[in-house]
Order: structure tokens, then C-alpha cells, then sequence
């Protein structure tokens, strides 16, 4: 055979290894590339003087935060525009699960014709290109500025995600058991009670408090358009550099979403193993 | 009726042939429920929802569409800068943040062969998660004050938002690698990071740049809003044209900006299949 005809020599098997250096010297060619065009549209021209300073007030904020803003249980402490952020987000996570749950059984290839499923997909992609800024933008010219247009940006912004993963769970259903549940003559409302519900709720329910946690994260940042939440004093107290009452916001809000994503982690490997 | 409510929220007794009975597994679904619905209309007092609202300003959300087409072509030529702006500040502050996690994520990987400290593994773990609590928004703000408004500080603020998120990725997937190669080449004589390189970076490539890729694909999305607070790129340009009410303007802002992700997306979708 060839095989043993071949020499197999360390020095041969060297000079045989792959060639490399055309791909890195492209690679260090294109870098340079993105990095010159680049400095052409990012320049470093009004750099602070006291940069520094308020680099150094920030740290100083963060450790000293404002205790009078933390212990006022008004309509203007911490705790109410926390509770207010959390309330938009799990509401808009409500909504925009009810919203996303039709979208998605529509769009599951696996149950509809093709032509509903593509237009389906192409009624969530359209939703999805829009940056969220602009929906709030555009529901506080309905709403007037408030927590409301919050709940309504929060709704749509999640239906993207949402429904994408639902789409995939849908699409995993084992549709033998719905057979089954068929042939031992089960109604439709039979086969959905005992076929489909318990199949896809758990996933559903994990995807829906995966999604809350993120939304809590999202909508601290919806206050910069007027709708609602920390945001918008966080950003004004950052304006008006008052550091002490920036570092309870800021201590505030990582307190927050390290417990519901902590709580988010551990519901969802419970709901993932089934206890 | 009330055995009703009974059925619901009491599990169900079944006796047996033999004389047993046997209790149904509890059921938590209409407790969860309950808890869910009250927590819905407390929320819903605390957000001020009213529906009559929209029955009463309901046109102003088609208004607004409407007052948007047709876009001004003409204002491509002011818009153009700024979107380069944003997409490369997304781009190099996605590069920054890549090249600087992709060490410290083999220093963050709780493999036993790398035989780390598992105390400085969990504080370090734990401060990177820190930083991944708060929104690029909050960055940007901060960032814009300390560099000055512009480009420069919005491409600091993304590498800051994105770095903790890269290397959580990679470490995850740095955990589930073959690590026997990396053994063999120990064994060798061979320096830890000459077998780092060698043996794991390659088993993780693939992964490592699709996650770049899709890390730049979130951050162009959400570099348009930064400029709300100063740190450039398109969102100065939406901010100003719409207080004027320019909406027309904003109209083709918008456009261009969906295409430009919608493009980003598509071939970053491509890259990645094609890489994983």
C-alpha cells in the first residue's frame, strides 16, 4: 500500500504543518484598517481637565451613599423608585408574554403552514429592528411621560426575545403524545390540557423569568426618554453631580438585580430538573 | 361551588381496589397564580396604567409614524458621520473589550488542571458580575463627564459593558473543553501559556469569535441610545432633531439605522454558523 511507502519523519511532518502567516498578516492588515478608520470618526478632543476629580468624587460617592435618600419611604426615596422599576419591568414581561405566546405558535414551523409561519417570523423581526429608545419615545407621545409608557415600551421590546425562544420550545414538542392522546379519543381542550400545557410550561415559565430579569435591567434605562423608573433621576443626579445620591441609586439598583438574578437562577435550574 | 374550589386547590383523594387511598401530587399552579394576578394589579396601581388613554390619544402613536414618511433624503449627507460614529464605536469598543477578556477568562475558569486559587476564582467572579449589574447607559453618563462628550467616551463605556460579559461567556465554555491535550503538553515541559495557547484556545476559537460577533451585534444596537447622554454617535443627531419635532429627519435616522442592524445581524448570523 502508499502507507508504507511514506517516510514518516519528524522533520517531514514539520515542514508539512499548515501554513499560517498569510492569515495572521490579514488579519493584523484588517485590524489596522477598523483602527485607522476609526480615528477618523472617533476623535479625543474635549477631554475634561477634571476628568480625574470627578473620576475620584464618583469612587467617593459610591462608598458614602446618601443615607437620606435611602431611608425616605416617600414618592421620591430610593425604595419607591426601585419598587416602581420593578413594577414596570414585571408587568411589561406580563404583557409582553401574552403578546409573544400567539406570535409564537403562529411562527412554529412545526404547526402551521409555511406561508403563516414566515410572515409570522416577519411581523417579530420587524418589532425586534426598532431600538427600544424609540417605542418609548413613541408610546409617551400616547401616555405622557410616566411609568404607563415604560410598561408599554417593556411589553413590545420583549416580544423579540420572548417569542424566539418560545418558538424553539414549541418546536421541540414531542408530538407522539398528542397522537397518543388522540387515539384514546380526546377532545382538542383534552389534548391541549394534557398533551401540550404540561410539555411546554415549565419551558415557557423559565424563558418568561429569564426575560424579567433582564427587563429589570432594561427598564432602569427607560427613564432617560421620560418613561419611567430609577433612570431618569439616576441621570439627572449624575447631571447635577450629586455623587452621594448617585452611589445609593447605583447601590440600590446592583442590590436589586443581583437578587433577581439570583432568584431567576435558581427557579430556573429547579424548573430546568424538575425539582 | 365549593367543592369547586375545593377540586382546584386541594389534591385529590383516590381510593384503590384494595382499600388504599392514595393522595395526587400537590399542585402549585392556581396558588402561583393568585400570587401572579395580585401582583399584576399592584403593579398596574403602581404604574399608572389607564386604557382610556389610548382610546383618547391613540392617534398620536400613528401620528407620529405618519409625520415620518416620507423621510428627507436630503438629510443623509448630515447623518452619515455620526452612524460611522456609532458603528465604529461599537466596533472598536467590542475589539477592546475582547482582546482584553479573552486572558483574564483562562484566569476566571474554574478548571482543575489550571490549578487556581478558588478564593481569588469566587471575589473575582464576583466583581465581574458587579460590573455586569448596570446598564451601558449608566456608564456612558459617567464615562461622558470623565473623557468629555464624543465618540472616544462611548467607545470606552461599551468595552467597560461588554468586558465582563465576554469573559463570563468564555469561561463558561473554557470549562467544558477536552483538557487531556492541555495535560499532554504539561507533561512535555511546555510553559503553562504556551499549552494555554496550543491546546485550549484552539478547542475554543470558534466559540471566541462568535461571541465577539454577537457582542458587537447587541452593542450597535444600543450604541444609538448613548448619545442621548452625551457619548456620541447617532443618538446626539435623534435627540436634537426631535425636540425640534423634525420628524421627517428622524424618519430616515431610523431607516438607516434598521437597515444597518438588520445587515450587521444577517451577516454576523452567517459568520457565526459558519464558525460554531
Amino acid at each position: 500500500m502508499i502507507m508504507t511507502a511514506k517516510k514518516l519523519t519528524v522533520a517531514q511532518q514539520l515542514k508539512n504543518q499548515p501554513v499560517y502567516w498569510p492569515k495572521v498578516v490579514i488579519s493584523i492588515l484588517a485590524l489596522l484598517l477598523v483602527i485607522y478608520l476609526g480615528t477618523q470618526t472617533i476623535e479625543l478632543k474635549n477631554v475634561n481637565q477634571k476628568g480625574l476629580e470627578i473620576a475620584i468624587n464618583i469612587m467617593k460617592g459610591i462608598f458614602q451613599p446618601s443615607l437620606a435618600l435611602i431611608t425616605d419611604m416617600s414618592k421620591s426615596g430610593l425604595a419607591y423608585m426601585l419598587l416602581e422599576t420593578i413594577a414596570i419591568a414585571f408587568l411589561g414581561t406580563i404583557v409582553g408574554m401574552t403578546l409573544a405566546l400567539p406570535l409564537a405558535f403562529i411562527s412554529s414551523r412545526t404547526i402551521t403552514p409555511k406561508m403563516i409561519s414566515r410572515s409570522g417570523l416577519l411581523i417579530i423581526s420587524i418589532i425586534r429592528a426598532f431600538p427600544s429608545f424609540m417605542y418609548g419615545i413613541m408610546f409617551i407621545k400616547v401616555t405622557g411621560p410616566g411609568p404607563f409608557a415604560g410598561v408599554l415600551t417593556m411589553s413590545v421590546t420583549s416580544i423579540g426575545m420572548l417569542s424566539k425562544l418560545m418558538i424553539e420550545a414549541i418546536e421541540d414538542l414531542d408530538h407522539g403524545i398528542i397522537e397518543a392522546l388522540d387515539a384514546a379519543g380526546c377532545s382538542t381542550i383534552q389534548k391541549i390540557r394534557y398533551g401540550i400545557i404540561p410539555q411546554l410550561s415549565s419551558n415557557i415559565i423559565s424563558i418568561v423569568i429569564y426575560r424579567f430579569d433582564v427587563n429589570i435591567k432594561q427598564a432602569s434605562i427607560l427613564g432617560i426618554v421620560g418613561a419611567g423608573g430609577i433612570g431618569a433621576s439616576l441621570i439627572f443626579a449624575i447631571s447635577g453631580m450629586r455623587w452621594k445620591e448617585v452611589g445609593a441609586m447605583l447601590l440600590g439598583l446592583i442590590i436589586v438585580v443581583l437578587i433577581f438574578e439570583f432568584i431567576s437562577t435558581k427557579l430556573r435550574s429547579k424548573l430546568a430538573t424538575g425539582e | 361551588m365549593l367543592n369547586l374550589i375545593k377540586k382546584i386547590f386541594l389534591p385529590d383523594t383516590f381510593v384503590l381496589s384494595n382499600g388504599k387511598s392514595i393522595k395526587e401530587k400537590f399542585n402549585w399552579g392556581p396558588y402561583i397564580t393568585i400570587v401572579v394576578v395580585i401582583l399584576v394589579i399592584i403593579s398596574a396601581q403602581i404604574t399608572n396604567v389607564d386604557i382610556n388613554v389610548w382610546i383618547k390619544n391613540g392617534k398620536n402613536f400613528v401620528q407620529m409614524i405618519d409625520d415620518m414618511f416620507p423621510p428627507n433624503f436630503d438629510f443623509f449627507s448630515v447623518m452619515f458621520k455620526p452612524m460611522v460614529a456609532t458603528i465604529m464605536m461599537s466596533l472598536l469598543g467590542t475589539l477592546i473589550a475582547a482582546v482584553l477578556a479573552l486572558p483574564v477568562s483562562f484566569y476566571l475558569s474554574s478548571n482543575p488542571e489550571f490549578k487556581l486559587n478558588k478564593y481569588l476564582l469566587t471575589s473575582n467572579r464576583t466583581l465581574l458580575g458587579l460590573l455586569r449589574t448596570l446598564p451601558v447607559l449608566v456608564y456612558a453618563k459617567l464615562i461622558a463627564l470623565i473623557f468629555g462628550s464624543g465618540a472616544f467616551s462611548g467607545m470606552i463605556a461599551i468595552a467597560i459593558f461588554t468586558f465582563p460579559i465576554c469573559v463570563k461567556m468564555m469561561y463558561e465554555q473554557i470549562e467544558t473543553v477536552d483538557m487531556g491535550p492541555y495535560e499532554a503538553m504539561i507533561s512535555t515541559g511546555a510553559s503553562r501559556a504556551r499549552s494555554i495557547i496550543c491546546s485550549v484556545f484552539p478547542q475554543v476559537k470558534g466559540y471566541y469569535y462568535s461571541t465577539v460577533l454577537y457582542n458587537f451585534e447587541m452593542n450597535v444596537r444600543s450604541a444609538a441610545i448613548l448619545g442621548y447622554v452625551g457619548a456620541g454617535g447617532i443618538g446626539v443627531l435623534i435627540n436634537t432633531q426631535l425636540t425640534w419635532r423634525a420628524y421627517s429627519n428622524t424618519g430616515l435616522m431610523l431607516i438607516v439605522l434598521v437597515l444597518t442592524v438588520i445587515i450587521i445581524e444577517s451577516t454576523s448570523r452567517y459568520l457565526r454558523r459558519k464558525l460554531v
